[in-house]
């Protein structure tokens, strides 16, 4: 039975706390790093996997004449980027009216794409478009790249860009299950295990769902499987609503399901989902703004200080265009919610 | 830009991230060729491990990667069984050089390769190979693989809709698998979005999909199983129509017609009215095939059913006093070897005959040889009428298809030109001639969504290979160079010529027991 006990998403990606510190330090050094070496972070990945950068900003031999190199930035930072994003994916898709899975999907694919990069690698808003895309893809709810292009007052072209780089990131590991669907199906068997008004169960699958919002932008999805990120969305739920004793009921659910987990181990783990929303941190306007001007140092620092820019600069760069599109983009980003 | 030093990152032969490179593997020979792409047969070079490597080709996508890969990917992921064709992973190659300068495209001009399992033969090669003879028990140990295959994909909520000879694979150790997975979708339980009616090839298609049903589930690929059955027997296609009016009228005249007393529901299927045969016609199966032991019988009867919810699942099939009785399966792997031959070798054997002759005869020292078997150039629908006259069987003079772009072949392919309009029209009239091929369709085939075709080129090769999906491959879409059949297993076009020439075939199937 293919299903998520089968899934490459439990066999490949739920990792420990440990692995995801490690991953985000590992990109972050890596991206630290290039920057000092190139001057800039911003990459190009072909499809065979070559990674090509910019020509150096500067002359390596001469280090004398090096500029500063950008200020980067530190996990923390890379972290509030992705949360940031991360709700821009929840915004788009709302405003899309795209069903609730595509961006379960786009976000899931999101996280598991910076396991693999930095956000001062591949620009987070870029990839976050690229990963709805893939997700209406995927899911069956099909947008073409121009519409979705223009909806979003983006390129679409770049959205298409980045497809491959995406999909390759995500091992071609496209199925992925999110938390959502199985709300329903755990309500329906408290209703019979309860015998709660429909109206109460209505409202604890709200409040379950507005809950599992919350748990898509933190690790959770990443160190849990979807089931347990239900469970525990539905005992907060529960808090509220009060249907049911949640400790026999998850002691039911163990025990049907021949489980060799015990009721501590899952208790456990529904605690430890609460607590990394209880520690999540969501970006301020203000916290953007900064981190932005870092990013935007970081992939173009030659923005940095215009002046003092050799003149001989633009013979010396075929890719000034392009660069400067690039610019452009990011520069909307100084006003986050404009979209 | 300037090129990070190797090792830096992670771009050896098995990258943190990402897919490895096609170098990984040793190209060894193309086994198929479509106007979308090529398969090729491959050694990976570590290992020494033979492959099948099916190129998806990236350029002038609008929509970037073909959303039937997408599914085709998605789908072989999941399905993980033995009778299922292994997806074993994704490389893939740098485009061209100097691309850079084009603005208009993706920029992924490079290929994307999926690699499968390497397959001897497909079940359509294999039968048409000249001399072939199935016996009982080796029919029945190919159709429980077929049904236990389907059984895993219907469990898992996996339609194939290509259910056809050329999609079945199979291996030298006489193991079955299915494969081509481009038209599969998933049915879920929540899915409440109507399904396109425009899939599976033609003489395979059930009734309900024929009168325009946008809601069906597995049974669709039981009809389709019920008509590969018959054909093992048979010795041939038993319903090959020529478009889609046609092939109703084939299957009211050996199912009976469908009426609200067998087919509760039927007169609301959307296009009813327009296909309904003017005269009641009775149900012939049993009479038509009436040498089939019967037990055969009894569970071809049950797959041919009209409604959809009365005919028999893969799993009761399994269940079958057919599989049970006397000659059991045999096992697979007592099957007997054949040589594997693709399309693509043995024309080039044969070109390199002829050049061989040529030269021969530039040095006089001999007059060429008539070649013994050149593939007809002939259409299939010719072939069956001319040539493969069955004693039980109505001959059917028709054509082929007329738009039917031929054989696909397994390992899935990037489907069909810009079909546009014709493949899968939103809501078109039934009978306007939309090409019922699958092979020769533009690519989307679910849900009739707004991507638009991927296929690129030639549009409807004419007269290609039949429905029947002549031509096996490793699936690369109809192209023109399909159309006479096999380049997989052995190329059935010319098989089935001379097979029919020389011997009659119904004898060698031995389908009287």
């Amino acid at each position: 039975m293919a299903d998520f006990q089968t899934s490459t998403h439990r066999k490949k990606w739920i990792f420990s706390p440990q692995d995801l510190v490690e991953k985000y330090a590992a990109s972050n050094r890596r991206a630290k790093e290039t920057l000092k070496q190139y001057g800039t972070t911003r990459m190009e990945v072909d499809v065979d996997g070559t990674i090509s950068f910019p020509k150096p900003q500067f002359d390596i031999n001469v280090n004398a004449e090096r500029p500063a190199t950008p200020k980067s930035l530190n996990c923390e930072e890379e972290k509030l980027m992705r949360v940031f994003y991360e709700q821009k994916i929840q915004e788009v898709c709302l405003a899309f009216c795209f069903p609730h899975k595509i961006q379960a999907t786009a976000i899931i694919y999101f996280k598991r794409f910076y396991l693999n990069w930095s956000v001062m690698e591949h620009h987070p808003k870029q990839i976050m478009l690229t990963c709805i895309y893939a997700s209406c893809k995927v899911e069956e709810n099909h947008v073409s790249a121009e519409e979705f292009g223009k909806g979003t007052q983006q390129d679409h072209q770049m959205i298409l860009n980045n497809e491959m780089l995406v999909l390759q990131s995500l091992g071609f590991d496209l199925i992925v299950y999110a938390p959502y669907r199985s709300i329903e199906g755990f309500v329906n068997e408290m209703e019979g295990f309860s015998g709660a008004r429909v109206e109460k169960l209505q409202n604890i699958k709200e409040i379950a769902k507005s809950e599992v919002d919350k748990y898509m932008l933190t690790d959770a999805p990443l160190l849990f499987p979807p089931g347990q990120l239900t469970l525990a969305s539905l005992r907060k739920a529960n808090e509220v609503e009060q249907v049911l004793d949640f400790e026999r009921y998850l002691e039911n659910i163990l025990f049907r399901q021949g489980s060799s987990h015990s009721i501590f181990e899952l208790t456990e783990s529904l605690n430890a989902i609460e607590s990394l929303v209880q520690k999540l941190i969501l970006p301020t306007g203000k916290d953007m703004q900064h981190i932005n001007r870092k990013l935007k140092n970081c992939w173009d620092p030659s923005s940095r200080d215009e002046k003092e820019r050799d003149p001989e600069k633009k013979k010396r760069d075929p890719e000034k265009k392009k660069r400067k599109s690039k610019r452009a983009l990011s520069e909307t980003q100084e006003a986050p919610t404009a979209m | 830009m300037t090129v990070a030093a190797p090792g830096q990152l992670n771009l050896d032969e098995s990258p943190s991230w990402g897919s490895r490179s096609v170098d990984c593997f040793e190209k060894l020979e193309q086994i198929g060729e479509g106007t979308y792409g090529q398969v090729y047969m491959a050694r990976e070079i570590r290992t020494g491990e033979i492959v099948a490597l099916k190129k998806i080709r990236m350029d002038n996508e609008r929509e970037g990667f073909p959303i039937t890969a997408i599914r085709e990917i998605k789908i072989l992921k999941k399905l993980q069984h033995e009778n299922v064709i292994q997806l074993k992973e994704i490389v893939t190659s740098p485009g061209p050089e100097n691309e850079q300068g084009k603005s208009d495209g993706n920029k992924y001009r490079g290929s994307i390769y999926m690699v499968f399992e390497y397959m001897d033969h497909d079940l359509t090669g294999l039968s048409d190979r000249p001399g072939m003879r199935f016996t009982v028990p080796q029919i029945k140990c190919y159709m429980r693989q077929l049904l236990t295959g389907l059984h895993y994909c219907h469990v898992n909520q996996v339609l194939h809709r290509d259910i056809k000879g050329s999609n079945l694979l199979i291996d030298n150790e006489g193991n079955l698998k299915l494969a081509d997975f481009g038209l599969a979708r998933s049915f879920s339980s929540d899915h409440n979005g109507n399904l396109t009616n425009r899939v599976i090839t033609l003489w395979y298609r059930p009734p309900e999909l024929l009168l325009g049903t946008t809601k069906y589930g597995p049974a669709v690929d039981m009809w389709s199983v019920g008509c590969i059955f018959a054909e093992l027997l048979h010795g041939k296609p038993i319903l090959p129509g020529k478009n889609e009016q046609e092939q109703l009228n084939k299957i009211f005249e050996l199912c009976g017609s469908p009426d609200e007393v067998n087919w509760p529901g039927v007169s609301k299927i959307p296009w009813y009215n327009n296909f309904k045969p003017s005269r009641p016609l009775k149900r012939r199966v049993r009479e038509v095939f009436k040498l089939f032991d019967r037990h055969a019988l009894e569970l071809l009867e049950r797959m041919l059913t009209l409604d959809p919810s009365q005919r028999i699942s893969a799993k009761d099939a399994l269940d079958a006093e057919y599989f049970w009785t006397d000659p059991l399966p045999c096992d697979p792997k007592s099957l007997p070897k054949y040589e594997s031959s693709h399309e693509f070798q043995t024309k080039k054997k044969r070109q390199q005959q002829r050049q061989h002759e040529e030269m021969a005869k530039r040095q006089k020292l001999q007059h060429p040889q008539p070649h013994a078997r050149l593939p007809p150039i002939q259409q299939p629908g010719q072939v069956h009428a001319q040539m493969r006259p069955g004693p039980n069987q109505p001959m059917h003079p028709s054509q082929p298809p007329p738009v039917v772009a031929g054989p696909g072949h397994h390992y899935g392919k990037p489907r069909g030109p810009p079909g546009g309009p014709n493949r899968y029209p939103q809501g078109g009239n039934p009978s306007g001639g939309y090409n019922p091929n699958r092979g020769g369709g533009g690519g989307y085939s679910g849900g009739g969504g707004s991507y638009p075709p991927q296929g690129r080129g030639q549009p409807y090769p004419g007269g290609g290979g039949g429905p029947r999906g002549g031509g096996s491959g490793y699936g690369v879409g109809g192209g023109a160079n399909y159309s006479q059949g096999g380049a997989y297993g052995g190329g059935s076009g010319a098989g089935r010529g001379s097979n029919m020439m020389g011997s009659n075939r119904n004898q060698q199937y031995g389908w009287q027991q």
